[in-house]
Order: structure tokens, then sequence, then C-alpha cells
């Protein structure tokens, strides 16, 4: 086994794991960033459309130019970025247990920042194992890095922006999409994805599910219903779809596998899409040296993710003593205030209360928190 | 205040087989958990019910009884707890080894076991696998694999149906006793008064022992295991190598390397769902669940050392339980010396799947103060044969308060 050591890991070259490699490596900490994708940037590089929001948040930028612009920083300041390498396990003294192209390593590190991102949320109903189901992440990547269509004639369940943004990517990749279901009464997503859903002519069913999927050995079809006012699907108001795919857009959980390793404390927080680890301004969670940014942190958006990156990244190389807390301050300042801006609106207040809920629990956590 | 003739205080797989004998005869019993059912080392073991293994003598004879009654425990359960008559074959990789198997089936053998020793050749017809480093193994049929977490919820919903009370989540905080005599135990969540507790606390019975004044040398020996994605069938057998079996009787035979300190044997099986699980370790530590990077190395190098074709399969998870180990290996079962009531179930190392059955049955007789089935040596399992054990040496030795 190869013995490797390092100041600051950070697990996941996503848009958080990017910006915590930045911060950190511009203030001189060795860096170490580690993905196990053969191409950085998580989910960034599947997201070819234009971003929302305001110039420092790259609004109009596509999500895999942001990408680019954030790893040739990376590249510019020396962090070692080891592709290829999955991070299993994180052990006593914050050694870390890496398989890196099929070799085994033991990294130590000083500081630990866990950027690895979330996952989709699975959903059951029967013929759901059939192939054919799939996470609409899933078939995004499918269409957008490795240009495969995952099927001809689509049925999408949840209109949030994953569903609405990935159906639209899927009819300009050469599909056709039946329809999208939603459980709830409204869209999900913002308007302007839903806009041209709509404009092309594809329904967007709210107040419906989906009961079966049709098939013997792969998807043929699908039976969708109407809702009651309690969630309970309308006798006589199903309908069969001939479609061959079904995505699932039902949100994203945590990716929070390495975090429990540590040991530190998580809350249930479901408008951040499950468990999450505690942690404080500067992204620390209750073991000290191990810090989480980006959806791991709570499932928001990938501007919200670089701006906590770079807080992480901050914060660990203070620690160290590689920054002044006067410096340190003055930069965590700018990026906590534009993520103040960022959780605004009827979408952002809902993740802002339950961000606040969880620094509140913090610090109830912090007076016995502990040291690995 | 609630009112039971027995608490059992535990739910693991011997609180529950206690519990379950004792509402089928008619008890009335409540389990006290303090986590959930089946959250304790139950959850974070192998499946083995494992003749094989066992000293012969009183060991094997508790174990050979045992296994008889799961096909009736089946019956009588609506969970299925893939009780599965599979054999266990034990890989030798040294001529010394080769020895000490051979006197060990020897007298296995002569204790009703039919265990035979395989050449090298023969071994790996039968085990197409085990192409690896060996000379030969041994091939025993009686043995079995079983779900652990189906067979302890097995127990649970079969003593629920005969009428036991379960409290989930409450934590035993103290036993009152009353003339020498167990009176109610103490919950933080209400007091409960009863005739007898029975102690199913697994490695952690100490702490319930302490309530009392009762010494109890029980300590926590930590297991490590590997699982691995879902295979086509991979072994038709449980496999475990000769080193496991030193590892539990002749820690003399290990090495001083920092794997032989580990206790590093191998143990597989394979799962219904094809999972194998790839064991494992025998650590005093203390108290900590946690697994460690070292381990998983020397599990998996020592496993693929027998196993070649190992290698090409991907690990999906690690996970640690902690065996409630006792000085001689054999459980702590039956009443105690001072105290009227308090009744001892734990103490069975690694062999808690194996010897539940039995377990609740012995238990439940001598509560019901029935003329027993079996012509086990009792004295041989009761607290009272560690009379003259040093138990701060002990505690020390085996790193019980770490
Ligand atoms: C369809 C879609 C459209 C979106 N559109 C927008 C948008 O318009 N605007 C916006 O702001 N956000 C958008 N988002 C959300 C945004 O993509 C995510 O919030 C953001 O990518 C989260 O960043 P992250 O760095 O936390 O995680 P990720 O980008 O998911 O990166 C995590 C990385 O860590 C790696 N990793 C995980 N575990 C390990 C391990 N153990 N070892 C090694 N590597 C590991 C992963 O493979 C991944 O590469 C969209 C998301 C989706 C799915
Ligand atoms: C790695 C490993 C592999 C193993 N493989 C096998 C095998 O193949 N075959 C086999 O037969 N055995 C095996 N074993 C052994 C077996 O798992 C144990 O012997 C058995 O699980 C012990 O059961 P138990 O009910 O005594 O303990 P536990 O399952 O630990 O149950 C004790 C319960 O008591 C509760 N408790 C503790 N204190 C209190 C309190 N104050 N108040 C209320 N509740 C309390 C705990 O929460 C716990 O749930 C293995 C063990 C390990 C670690």
């Amino acid at each position: 086994m190869n013995v490797m050591e390092t100041d600051i890991a950070v697990i996941g070259a996503g848009p958080a794991g990017l910006s915590a490699a930045i911060q950190a490596a511009r203030s001189g900490a060795k860096v170490l960033l580690l993905d196990e994708n053969k191409a950085p940037g998580g989910q960034l590089f599947k997201q070819i459309h234009k971003f929302f929001g305001s110039k420092e948040h790259h609004a109009g930028v596509r999500g895999f130019n942001i990408g680019q612009e954030l790893l040739k920083e990376v590249q510019r300041l020396g962090v070692t970025v080891m592709l290829d390498t999955v991070v299993y396990g994180i052990y006593e003294g914050l050694a870390l247990g890496v398989v890196h192209q099929d070799n085994h390593y033991s990294i130590k590190a000083k500081r630990v920042i866990l950027a690895t991102g979330g996952q989709e949320n699975y959903m059951a109903f029967p013929g759901s194992a059939l192939p054919g189901v799939m996470g609409a992440g899933a078939a995004q990547t499918m269409i957008n890095v490795h240009r495969v269509l995952p099927g001809n004639k689509i049925l999408m369940i949840g209109s949030g922006n994953v569903g609405l943004i990935v159906s639209y990517q899927l009819m300009q990749a050469g599909a056709e999409v039946a329809a999208l279901v939603e459980a709830m009464p409204q869209i999900g997503g913002y308007g302007v994805h839903a806009a041209k859903i709509r404009r092309a002519g594809v329904p967007i069913h709210t107040s419906h599910t989906i009961l079966r999927a049709l098939g013997e050995k792969e998807v043929e079809g699908a039976v969708i219903a109407r809702l009651d006012q309690n969630m309970r699907p309308v006798a006589g108001s199903e309908r069969e779809l001939s479609v061959d795919t079904i995505c699932l857009a039902v949100g994203l959980n945590p990716m929070t596998e390495l975090a429990w390793m540590t040991g530190c404390q998580f809350e249930a927080v479901p408008a951040l899409g499950g468990p999450i680890p505690l942690h404080d301004h500067n992204m620390q969670t209750t073991i000290n040296g191990v810090y989480v940014a980006g959806d791991i942190a709570g499932v928001e958006e990938a501007s919200s993710a670089m701006e906590e990156g770079n807080l992480a990244g901050i914060a660990a190389a203070e620690s160290l003593g590689c920054l002044r807390s006067d410096e340190a301050n003055a930069q965590k300042d700018i990026y906590l205030n534009r993520l103040m801006a960022l959780r605004t609106g009827p979408f952002g207040e809902k993740r802002r209360l339950a961000k606040e809920h969880l620094l509140e629990a913090m610090k109830h956590a912090s007076a016995d928190r502990v040291s690995s | 205040m609630s009112s039971v003739d027995a608490v059992v205080i535990g739910g693991g797989v011997i609180g529950c087989a206690v519990a379950y004998n004792l509402a089928k005869a008619g008890v009335s019993v409540a389990i006290v958990e303090r986590d959930d059912i089946c959250a304790g080392t139950s959850a974070a073991c192998d499946t083995a019910i494992h003749l094989q293994s066992k000293s012969p003598g009183l060991h094997l004879r508790m174990a050979q009884e045992s296994i008889k009654l799961f096909p009736e425990l089946q019956k009588d359960f609506d969970e299925d707890i893939h009780f599965k008559k599979t054999g266990t074959m034990i890989a030798i990789q040294t001529r010394e080894q080769n020895e000490v198997m051979r006197v060990f089936a020897e007298r296995q053998r002569n204790n009703g076991l039919d265990v035979v020793i395989l050449d090298r050749a023969a071994a790996v017809e039968k085990q197409p696998m085990m192409k690896g480093d060996l000379v030969g193994a041994t091939y025993c049929t009686a043995d079995a694999t079983i779900h652990p977490q189906f067979l302890t919820k097995g127990y649970f919903q079969a003593a629920k149906k005969y009428g036991a009370k379960a409290m989930l989540h409450t934590n035993v905080e103290n036993i009152a006793l009353k003339d020498g005599h167990v009176a109610s135990v103490i919950t933080n969540r209400g007091n409960i008064q009863c005739k007898y507790v029975v102690n199913a606390c697994g490695a952690y019975a100490p702490f319930i022992g302490k309530l009392t004044g009762l010494d109890i040398p029980i300590a926590p020996r930590r297991g490590q295991i590997v699982v691995t994605e879902p295979m086509p069938k991979f072994t038709h057998t449980i496999v475990n190598c000769a080193r496991y079996i030193a590892a539990k009787f002749r820690p003399d035979l290990l090495g001083t390397s920092e794997a032989d300190r580990m206790g590093i044997g191998l143990s597989l099986t394979q799962t219904e769902r094809g999972n194998l699980l790839i064991g494992g370790t025998r650590e005093f530590v203390g108290y900590d669940t946690r697994t460690t990077q070292k381990a998983l190395l020397y599990i998996l190098q020592h496993a693929a050392n027998i196993l070649p074709a190992l290698k090409d399969i991907h690990i999906i998870r690690t996970f640690a339980g902690l065996r409630p180990f006792t000085p001689d290996g054999l459980p702590i079962l039956g009443n105690v010396p001072g105290i009227e009531g308090f009744v001892m179930a734990a103490g069975h190392e690694g062999d808690g799947l194996a010897l539940s059955a039995i377990t609740g049955r012995l238990i439940t007789e001598i509560i019901c103060e029935k003329q027993s089935a079996y012509d086990f040596d009792l004295t041989k399992l009761s607290l009272e044969r560690y009379k003259n054990l040093d138990i701060k040496a002990f505690e020390a030795q085996y790193a019980v308060y770490k």
C-alpha cells in the first residue's frame, strides 16, 4: 500500500470541491483534489444549459464552461488532482482509504473537505425495477457526456428543475418526451424552464403520478393517474402512455457515507434532502478538521456549492495557519454575503431557514465537539 | 408501574430467543431494549451455525442440540430465517496446521461430528474457488447458515405472538432488590415489577451486572467483516481457514505479526442475495465498533490468498461487531449466587446465533424450574465458575473499559 501525506484533502471535484481547492491552494496550503470520475467537474460537466443568477455566479455561462474555468484555476495554482480515484473510507487520524487506478493508497491529511455531492432519489412502483427506468441525472449523463440516447419515448416523473432541464435536453438530443407528471398541484421548477417544455407541446400533468410501468422484460409503457387532495389516485383517471423509458427526477439526497464514517453528528432536514452533517459558518462539522461543502451539506445548487466550497477552503487553510484570521474573515464575509443573496426568493427562503436551523443545532453540538 | 414475571434485558438474538421460549411456556415476559430489536452484535455478525469450530465436549454438544431446533423454529415463525445446511470447509495452509486439524477432527468425529480431511486435489475438486495457497481442507456436512437479522426478528415476532411485551428505546438504569431477590427493573421510561430479570446484553452484560454488584467477566472482542457486491454462486459451503480455528483456541500457534495480533482468520459465507461476507478479526479494543483500513487489507489479502477469484470482486461495505468474549469460550447461563431471580444469558462470543435456540430452552427450564431435557453440566456454564477469577486483571487484559 502506498502512503501519501497532504495538508488538505478535498474529496469530490464538483463545483464545491474545485472552489475549495482553489481557495486553499491560494493561501499556500498543499492541496490534493480527489474524484472518482475520469474528468473533474462533478455535475457541472453534463450541464450544457446557461446558468442563472448574478455575474459572480456566472449567470449566462453554461455549466460545463464554469467547470472548465474552475479547473484551469486549479491547475494554475498547482493543486494535485487525482482522478479515477475512489475514496472508500476515512479512518482514525484522518487517514483516507483510496483506490487510484487500481492501486491502493492511504492518504493522511491534516484537514479533509468532503464535497461528495448528492445522489438521485429512487421511487418504487410496480415495474420500477424494469430496464428502462432510470434517474434523470443518469439520462443526462448518457446524452451529454456519453452521447447515447437512453430511449426514444420518455416519461419524466417530477417537474423540478432537474426534470424540466433534462426533458428539454432529451428533446434536443432527439428523443420524444411523451409527458411530465408532477404529484404537486403546481410545477416545481423555474417558469422559464417549464415554458420551453410547454412551447414544444409537451404536456406537464400536475396532480398526477405514475401507478406502474408496463412491460415484461423492459419498459413498454406506463400507467399514470390523477391525484386527489389527499394524494390518492382518483379511480377512473388512469391513462396508459406508450413509452420505452421512464426517468425519475424526484430529488437528490446528500452523499454522506464518508461523513458518517468520521462519526460526525447529523440532523435530518427534509428541505435539504435528508440527514445533513451539522456544520458551522466555517463549514466545519462536529469533528475537528472535517469540513463539508456543496450538496453534501444540503442539496441546493451549483452556485451555492461554489460559495460553500470557497468558505471551507478558506477556513481549512486558516486553521492550518496559512491565512491570518483577519484576512480569512474579510474573505469569508464576501462569500457569506453572496450565499445570503442566493438564499432569497421563494426557492431560496426555505433553504435559508433550513440552513439557519442547522447552524443553531450546531451551536448546541459544538459544546461536545470531538476531535478525531 | 407495570408488572410481569420476567424482564429480559437486551433485544439481540439471545434476548429474543429467551423471551420467545418464556412466552411460549406461558411466562409473562417483557423485553427491554435501549435501542431497537437486533441493533447490537446480532446485527453485525456472520451467518454461520457452526459445529466444526466448536471444541469437542459441552460446547459442541450444545451446538449439536441447538442446530436440531431451527427447522422446528422455522415452522413457528412467520419470518423466513434462511436456515440452510451448507457444510463447511476449513482451508489448511501449512503442515503444522494440518497436524492440529487432524487431531481436532478426530476428537470431533469421536463426538459424532462427520468431519473428513481432504488433500489439496480433493479440496479443490469440492470447492473450485479454493485454488490458492493451501495443502488441504477439512469438510463437514453438518454446518449451516442462517440470516441473523431475520432469525432475531423471527424470535421477536413469535415471542409477541405468545404474548411477550416489548419496550424498545428504553434503557435499563437500575435493578431494585428486596430481601436478596429481584423486585423491579428501573428504566428511563418507568419501572417494571418482576420476579426474574434475564441479563441478555451480550458484550454489555457487565454493565448490567454492575447494577447489582456482580462482576461478570465478559469482554468485547471486535470482529470486522467485508461485504462484496452480489455474485452468482461463488461457494456452496462456508469457508474458513485453520488460522480461524487457531485464533480461537490456539493463539499460541499464531505468529506475532500485526495481522496475527489482530487475529486475522478467514470466514466466508454467501447470502441468499449473493453478497459474500468475508471476515474477520478477533481484537480486544474496548467498545470500539469502527473498522480499520489495516484490517480490511489483511482480511482481503488472506482471503484472496486462499480464494484467488476474490481479487476481481467489488467491495461495497465493511462493518464491525463486538463478540461477547468469556475466558473459557463458553457462555454464562443461569442463576447467580446471592441474587435470587437474576439470570445470566450472555457471553456467547462468536456462537450467539448457533447457540440461541438451545439458550432459550435452557433459560426457560431454569426459570420454570423444570427438569432439563438435556444432561448438560450447568455448573460449567454458571457465573460461579469464575469465582476465583481476578476481575480487575481480566478487565485490564481485555481492555474492557477502554
Ligand atoms: C439536471 C441538473 C441541472 C442543474 N442545474 C443547475 C443550475 O442551473 N444552476 C445551479 O446552480 N445548479 C444546478 N444544478 C445543481 C448542481 O449541479 C449541484 O447542486 C452541484 O453540482 C453540487 O455541487 P457539488 O460540488 O456539491 O457536487 P457534485 O457536482 O455532485 O460533485 C461531487 C463529485 O464528487 C465525486 N465523489 C463523490 N463521492 C466520492 C468518493 N467517495 N470518492 C471520490 N469522488 C467522489 C462525484 O463523483 C462528483 O464528481 C443542477 C443539477 C442537475 C442534476
Ligand atoms: C464479526 C462477527 C461475526 C460473527 N459470526 C457469527 C456466526 O457466524 N455465527 C454465530 O453463531 N455467531 C456469530 N457471531 C456472534 C454473535 O453475533 C453474537 O454471539 C450474538 O449476536 C450475541 O447476541 P446477544 O443477544 O447476546 O448480544 P447483542 O446482539 O449485542 O444484544 C444485546 C442487546 O442489549 C442491549 N442493551 C445493552 N445494554 C442495555 C441496557 N442498559 N438497557 C437495555 N438494553 C441494553 C443492546 O442494545 C443490544 O441490542 C459473530 C460476531 C461477530 C462480531
